[in-house]
């Protein structure tokens, strides 16, 4: 099958910042966590990917069609929830569905019903009026059934209550099942990442830190717990190390290393997709 | 559907092959019948916190050895399996478990007739216990 979305060469200047270079393809049927810190460009890559912002270098493709052109047939293809909606409130969520749903041939108006009651919103309330939690609630609902075979998510759950977080996972599985659709989801939420994502896309600062499987992710990290304490010098794959515990970005070579010299641990332990993660972003600080 | 599958991410083997080995116990130990719909792949994947690329990986080899089949557009269900694969499974499972209690009491540097003594005690224990 082909990419749903294809990026190459990418890069942005926006001042001190700079995004990229940056390559990414998804595939159909798989979803992606776009993990960053704060500021890191996540949704500066959202935005180019939506045409909201012109790239400087490099070329973004959905379904095969350059984003960045005269042609806008790639639209059709993808729904995108931002993080901040500008101009929806003076409507009522009734009043935004009549103005929406047209737009998509694929909109699937059970779904948009079901989730209504799952999320308990008053589809009669002006967006001002909702509160930060339940707008994000109508914005999914506005946004899921549009059935675009790629969904991009910018935050989606940040206001949410953590029933309505859970119910949204469940939701998002769901709507996964045909096995065609595809997911990009910035997201800070640690369930989001561990119950949704196949890939994590990892930026910081504008680089990319990697793109990575999550499993995968997991097997590159491991703690041991050492009988003896371990001269100062450096250990291959170590990463942090307090006391008799050491954290190895490189599992295999740091326990060759320890085979060498005789080195002997008591334990060795995986390490949390939270802990994987706060490596990943806080390394680079002070370089 | 919830399945008690339990995968432990500290562990040596790989987790793909922890998924093949439980639902293989349990199809054999009768837990799941013939014909019972399975949760699809994205599903499992959720409830298991692992990508799809792991569970898709463990669903296909367990069609391949032909504890599970795939109906297209109707999903995944357990295989009827004879009788003997199922004895096999059993067998399999009590011996690996029995060959890690073995390596274990060696890695505490036990001696092997240790080990026999504390196998036949705890036998005797059962017998015991079923009087």
């Amino acid at each position: 099958m082909d990419a749903l979305l294809s990026i190459r060469d990418l890069e942005k200047r926006i001042d001190e910042f700079h995004l990229g270079p940056l390559d990414l393809t998804i595939e159909p049927g798989t979803i992606t966590a776009l993990i960053g810190n704060n500021g890191s460009g996540k949704s500066t890559l959202l935005k180019m990917i939506m045409n909201l912002v012109q790239p400087g270098m490099g070329n973004i493709k959905v379904n095969n069609i350059l984003v960045h052109s005269d042609n806008e047939n790639w639209k059709p293809y993808v729904a995108y929830q931002p993080q901040t909606i500008i101009g929806w409130d003076p409507f009522t969520g009734e009043m935004l569905k009549d103005l929406i749903a047209p737009l998509y041939p694929n909109w699937d108006e059970s779904l948009f019903l079901r989730m209504v009651e799952l999320f308990e919103i008053p589809l009669n309330k002006k967006f001002s009026k909702l509160s930060q939690g339940v707008q994000q609630k109508l914005n999914l609902t506005l946004t899921l059934p549009r059935n675009a075979p790629l969904l991009i998510l910018d935050e989606p759950t940040s206001f949410m209550d953590i029933p309505s977080k859970k119910l949204l996972i469940d939701l998002l599985v769901d709507w996964m099942e045909p096995g065609d659709r595809s997911i990009i989801i910035a997201s800070h939420q640690i369930d989001d990442i561990k119950k949704l994502s196949d890939y994590l896309f990892v930026l910081h600062n504008g680089e990319v830190l990697g793109h990575f499987e999550k499993e995968a992710l997991m097997e590159n990290y491991a703690r041991y717990w050492l009988s003896d304490s371990v001269s100062e010098e450096s250990i291959p794959g170590v990463v942090s190390r307090e006391e008799h515990v050491l954290i190895s970005n490189n599992p295999k070579e740091t326990e060759s290393y320890f085979e060498q010299m005789n080195t002997k641990w008591t334990n060795r332990s995986s390490l949390e997709m939270e802990d994987i993660i706060t490596l990943l972003l806080t390394k680079n600080k002070g370089q | 559907m919830e399945l008690p599958i339990r995968i432990s991410k500290d562990s040596r083997e790989p987790i793909y092959h922890q998924i093949v080995n439980q639902f293989k116990a349990l199809i054999a130990g009768g837990h799941l019948s013939a014909g019972t719909p399975l949760p699809s792949i994205r599903a499992l994947s959720k409830d298991l916190e692992i990508s799809i690329i792991t569970t898709r990986r463990a669903y296909q080899d367990l069609e391949v050895q032909g504890f599970i089949r795939t109906l297209q557009g109707k999903g995944t269900f357990v295989a009827d399996i004879a009788e003997s694969l199922k004895q096999e499974v059993k067998v399999t499972s009590v011996h690996n478990i029995l060959e890690n209690a073995v390596e274990t009491a060696l890695s505490y540097d036990y001696n092997l007739s240790q080990v026999k003594e504390i196998f036949l005690n705890i036998l005797q224990d059962k017998e015991k216990g079923d009087k």
